[in-house]
C-alpha cells in the first residue's frame, strides 16, 4: 500500500534520497538498511508527509484508494515511532498513550482498552501511572513504540527503534516488532544494524547515499550479492581462511591434505552484501 | 597551551556559528547601548518636557507672572485647559500632573510675610517621578519669585504699607502691635543691611528666613469610587503585565521543547491540521495567561483591597491582553527554535519593549522620538487597559483604543508566527 515512485529529495546540494522506488507488500516487515546519512529518515519523513518529495510521488494506494501521505484519513492508518524518543516526560506513560489516542479520535472505553493493550504490549503495565522521566531508556523506547500503535494502525513506521538501547532492551523491541508482524501489521523498519534487518525483515532495501542499491528478501540478497562464504580452519600449521560456496566439499578437500583441528564456517550476510554493493562496510 | 587555545578557538567558532547566540552577544548589547545612549543623550540636554495641565484659579497679575516664570523655566509642556478636562486627562494617563494655582495665590506671592502661595498637584499615581520633577520646577519658580520680591525695596515698601494699614485697622493698640510695626519698618532695609554685613554673596537662598516659598498639596488622581483604593491598584496592574510577559515566554519555550523533544513531529503526523495544532497552542496560552492574570487580580481584590472601577471592562482588558500576548508567544516560538533560544529571544524582546512602554524607565526621561516609538509597545497598551479598568475609571469608549490595539497586535503576531511555524514544519 505504501508506494515510492522515483522519489528524490534534496537539501541544498545534498541529494538525500535519489530516485527511490519501492512498494510495500501486505503483512510484511520492510527494512530500510543503510549507514547514517543513507536517506532512511528522509524517506520515512516523506512517507508520513512531513517532507514533500522534490521529484516523484509518495502515495498510499491499493485497488480501493489512492491517497496523499498528508491525507487525514491516511494518517489514521499509520503510526510513527521517531528515531528520537518523542514523549511528554512530565506525564505518565498511560497519559501519553491517552493523549495521542485522543488525537487519533479514540474516546471512552475504546481509548482505555487501547491504552491497556499498549501498556501490555510495551510491558509497562506496572509503571503505567509513573511519569515517563522516571522510566529507564529501554522503557521509554518501548513506550515510544507503543504510542505509535495506540490507534491500531495498519502500517507502523519504526525509525531506528533500537538506537542507544542495551542488548536486553533491543531484544524486547525485536519481540514487539515480531508481535506486530504476527498481528498482521505492515512495518517499515529502518536500521543500520544488519543483524536486525536479517532477523526481522521479510524484504530489505539497501540504501547508500540516497540511492537504492538492492531490494529483495534477505536470502535472495545474499545469494545475489553476498559472494562466497568463508571457511576458517585451524591445523598444525596454524589458522587459514578459505572462500567457498560449498563449505563441506572444501572442508573434505582440506582434511584430505592435512588433519583439521578446528573449523568455522562464516556464511555471507548483509554486511558482505553491502560491502560488495558499495565497496564500503555498513558501519563506515 | 595549544590545547587550551584549541578549545577556546572551538568555543568561539561555535559562538559565531550560532546566529542567535551571535545576535545576543553582539547586536543585542549594541541595541541596548543605542537605546540607553539615546535616552541619556536626551537627559544631558534635559529630559523631554513633562506634559502638565495648569489651571489658574486665582487669575491675578501675580499668578500670571508665576505661570510666565514656569513657562520660561522649560522642562514643562504646559497646557491651559479647564479643571475638569485636565483631571480627565490625568486620569486617562495623557497628562502626568495637573497643577492648580489656588485662589489667593497671587496675593500670597506679593505678600510673603502674611501667607504662603498654595498650589494643588493632582498626580497620575504611576507618574511619581514626573511629579517630583514638577514639584522641583514649581519650588524653583516660587523661590525665584520670592528672591525677586526680596531684591526689590519698592515692592517691599508697597507690601509694607498694605500690611501697616491692615495692622492699624484690625489690631487694637498694644506693645505687640508697636513691635510688629517697628519690624515692618525694618523690612525694606533688609537687602541694604545684608550688603552692609558683607553677606551679599552668601545669601542667595531665595527664602532667607522664611519657610518654603510654596505650599504644595499633592493628591493622586483616580476614578471616583465607592470603595477604598490604595497603591496596590497600580502595582497589581504592573504585576499582571509581567504575568503575561512571563506566560508568553514560557509558552514559546513549550513549542521549542516540543520541537527539540520530537513530540511536535508526532503531533504533525497525527490526523490533525496545522490550523488545529496552532489553535490548540493559542488556546492553551490564552487560557493560561487569562487564568494567571485573573488569579493575580483576584488576589489583589480579596487580600489587598484593590477595587476595580469596572469588572466587565477588567474582563475585557484581561481578554485583550491575553490575546495580544498569545500572538507574541507564537512569534517568539518560531524565532527561538531551542528552549534556550526561545527564552533568550523572549526576554530579549520583552525587556526593550517594556522599557519603551514605560514599564521600567519613566517615559518623560526619553527623547520624544523614543516616546513616539513606545506606541508600538504592547506593554504600554496592556498597562493602559489594565489601569483603565482597575483605577483610571475608563469608560467603554475609552477602553476601545487600547483593547483594539492589543487585539490587532495579537492577531498580526499570531498570523506571522503561525505562517512561519507551518512553513518551518512543512
Amino acid at each position: 500500500m505504501l508506494v515510492f515512485d522515483h522519489v528524490s529529495k534534496c537539501f541544498g546540494d545534498l541529494r538525500a534520497v535519489d530516485d527511490l522506488s519501492f512498494e510495500l507488500e501486505a503483512g510484511e516487515v520492510f527494512g530500510l538498511l543503510g549507514p547514517n546519512g543513507a536517506g532512511k529518515t528522509t524517506a520515512i519523513n516523506m512517507a508520513v508527509g512531513l517532507l514533500e518529495p522534490d521529484e516523484g510521488v509518495v502515495r498510499f494506494a491499493d485497488e480501493a484508494f489512492d491517497r496523499d501521505p498528508r491525507d487525514a484519513e491516511n494518517r489514521r492508518s499509520l503510526g510513527l515511532a521517531p528515531q528520537s524518543i518523542a514523549l511528554y516526560e512530565q506525564i505518565s506513560g498511560a497519559d501519553n498513550l491517552r493523549f495521542f489516542g485522543r488525537l487519533h479520535g479514540l474516546r471512552g472505553s475504546d481509548l482505555e482498552e487501547r491504552v491497556a493493550a499498549c501498556l501490555d504490549f510495551a510491558d509497562l503495565v506496572d509503571v503505567g501511572k509513573k511519569v515517563v522521566s522516571k522510566y529507564s531508556g529501554g522503557m521509554q523506547r518501548r513506550l515510544n513504540l507503543a504510542v505509535a500503535i495506540i490507534h491500531d494502525p495498519e502500517l507502523v513506521l519504526l525509525d531506528e527503534p533500537t538506537v542507544g538501547v542495551d542488548p536486553q532492551s533491543r531484544n524486547a523491541i525485536f519481540e514487539r516488532v515480531e508481535q506486530l508482524r504476527d498481528g498482521g501489521k505492515q512495518v517499515v523498519y529502518t536500521t543500520h544494524y544488519m543483524e536486525e534487518a536479517q532477523r526481522l525483515c521479510d524484504r530489505v532495501a539497501i540504501l547508500d547515499r540516497g540511492r537504492l542499491m538492492a531490494l529483495d528478501t534477505v536470502p535472495a540478497l545474499i545469494t545475489a550479492h553476498g559472494g562466497p562464504g568463508n571457511l576458517v580452519v585451524r591445523t598444525g600449521d596454524g589458522e587459514s581462511r578459505h572462500e567457498t560456496t560449498d563449505p563441506l566439499a572444501t572442508l573434505a578437500e582440506l582434511q584430505a591434505r592435512q588433519a583439521v583441528d578446528h573449523f568455522q564456517y562464516l556464511p555471507p550476510d548483509l554486511e558482505t552484501v553491502f560491502l560488495n554493493l558499495t565497496g564500503r562496510a555498513l558501519r563506515d | 597551551m595549544n590545547k587550551i587555545v584549541a578549545m577556546a578557538a572551538k568555543d568561539i567558532h561555535i559562538l559565531f556559528r550560532d546566529k542567535l547566540g551571535f545576535f545576543f552577544t553582539i547586536f543585542f548589547p549594541l541595541m541596548m547601548a543605542i537605546f540607553f545612549g539615546a535616552m541619556f543623550a536626551g537627559l544631558s540636554r534635559g529630559p523631554a518636557s513633562i506634559p502638565i495641565a495648569l489651571v489658574d484659579a486665582d487669575r491675578t497679575a501675580g499668578s500670571a507672572r508665576f505661570v510666565g516664570r514656569l513657562e520660561a523655566a522649560g522642562g514643562l509642556a504646559i497646557e491651559r485647559i479647564p479643571s475638569d478636562q485636565a483631571l480627565e486627562q490625568v486620569r486617562r494617563g495623557q497628562t502626568a500632573v495637573l497643577v492648580t494655582l489656588r485662589p489667593g495665590f497671587g496675593a500670597a506671592l506679593d505678600n510673603p510675610f502674611v501667607a504662603t502661595p498654595e498650589v494643588e498637584m493632582s498626580v497620575d499615581p504611576t507618574q511619581f517621578a514626573a511629579a517630583g520633577m514638577v514639584r522641583g520646577v514649581l519650588l524653583e519658580a516660587a523661590g525665584a519669585e520670592l528672591q525677586a520680591f526680596m531684591s526689590d525695596p519698592s515692592r517691599m515698601s508697597v507690601t509694607n504699607e498694605q500690611n501697616r494699614r491692615l495692622i492699624e485697622e484690625f489690631s487694637p493698640p498694644s506693645e505687640a502691635r508697636d513691635d510688629l510695626l517697628n519690624v515692618l519698618d525694618q523690612i525694606p532695609r533688609i537687602p541694604v543691611l545684608i550688603d552692609e554685613a558683607g553677606l551679599g554673596s552668601v545669601t542667595t537662598g531665595a527664602t532667607g528666613g522664611f519657610g518654603p516659598p510654596l505650599e504644595i498639596e499633592q493628591t493622586q488622581v483616580q476614578a471616583q469610587r465607592r470603595g477604598p483604593t490604595n497603591s496596590y491598584a497600580t502595582s497589581f496592574a504592573q504585576a499582571m503585565l509581567w504575568t503575561l510577559i512571563g506566560g508568553s515566554v514560557s509558552f514559546s519555550m513549550s513549542i521549542a521543547i516540543e520541537r527539540s523533544r520530537g513530540t511536535l513531529m508526532r503531533l504533525l503526523v497525527a490526523p490533525i491540521t496545522a490550523r488545529q495544532l496552532l489553535a490548540a497552542k493559542g488556546l492553551a496560552c490564552l487560557g493560561a495567561t487569562l487564568f494567571t492574570s485573573s488569579a493575580l487580580i483576584t488576589l489583589g481584590i480579596t487580600v489587598f483591597d484593590v477595587t476595580p472601577t469596572s469588572y466587565p471592562l477588567l474582563a475585557l482588558a484581561l481578554l485583550c491582553g491575553s490575546i495580544c500576548f498569545c500572538g507574541i508567544m507564537m512569534v517568539l516560538s518560531v524565532i527561538g527554535r531551542t528552549e534556550q533560544a526561545a527564552a533568550g529571544v523572549g526576554w530579549g524582546i520583552a525587556l526593550p519593549f517594556t522599557m519603551l512602554g514605560g514599564g521600567m524607565v519613566p517615559l518623560f526621561l526619553m527623547p520624544e522620538w523614543m516616546q513616539t516609538l513606545g506606541n508600538i509597545s504592547p506593554m504600554k497598551w496592556t498597562l493602559m487597559a489594565y489601569e483603565g479598568a482597575i483605577w483610571r475609571g475608563f469608560t467603554l469608549s475609552e477602553m476601545l483604543l487600547p483593547c483594539a490595539v492589543l487585539v490587532a497586535i495579537g492577531v498580526l503576531a499570531f498570523s506571522i508566527g503561525a505562517t512561519r511555524l507551518r512553513w518551518d514544519t512543512g
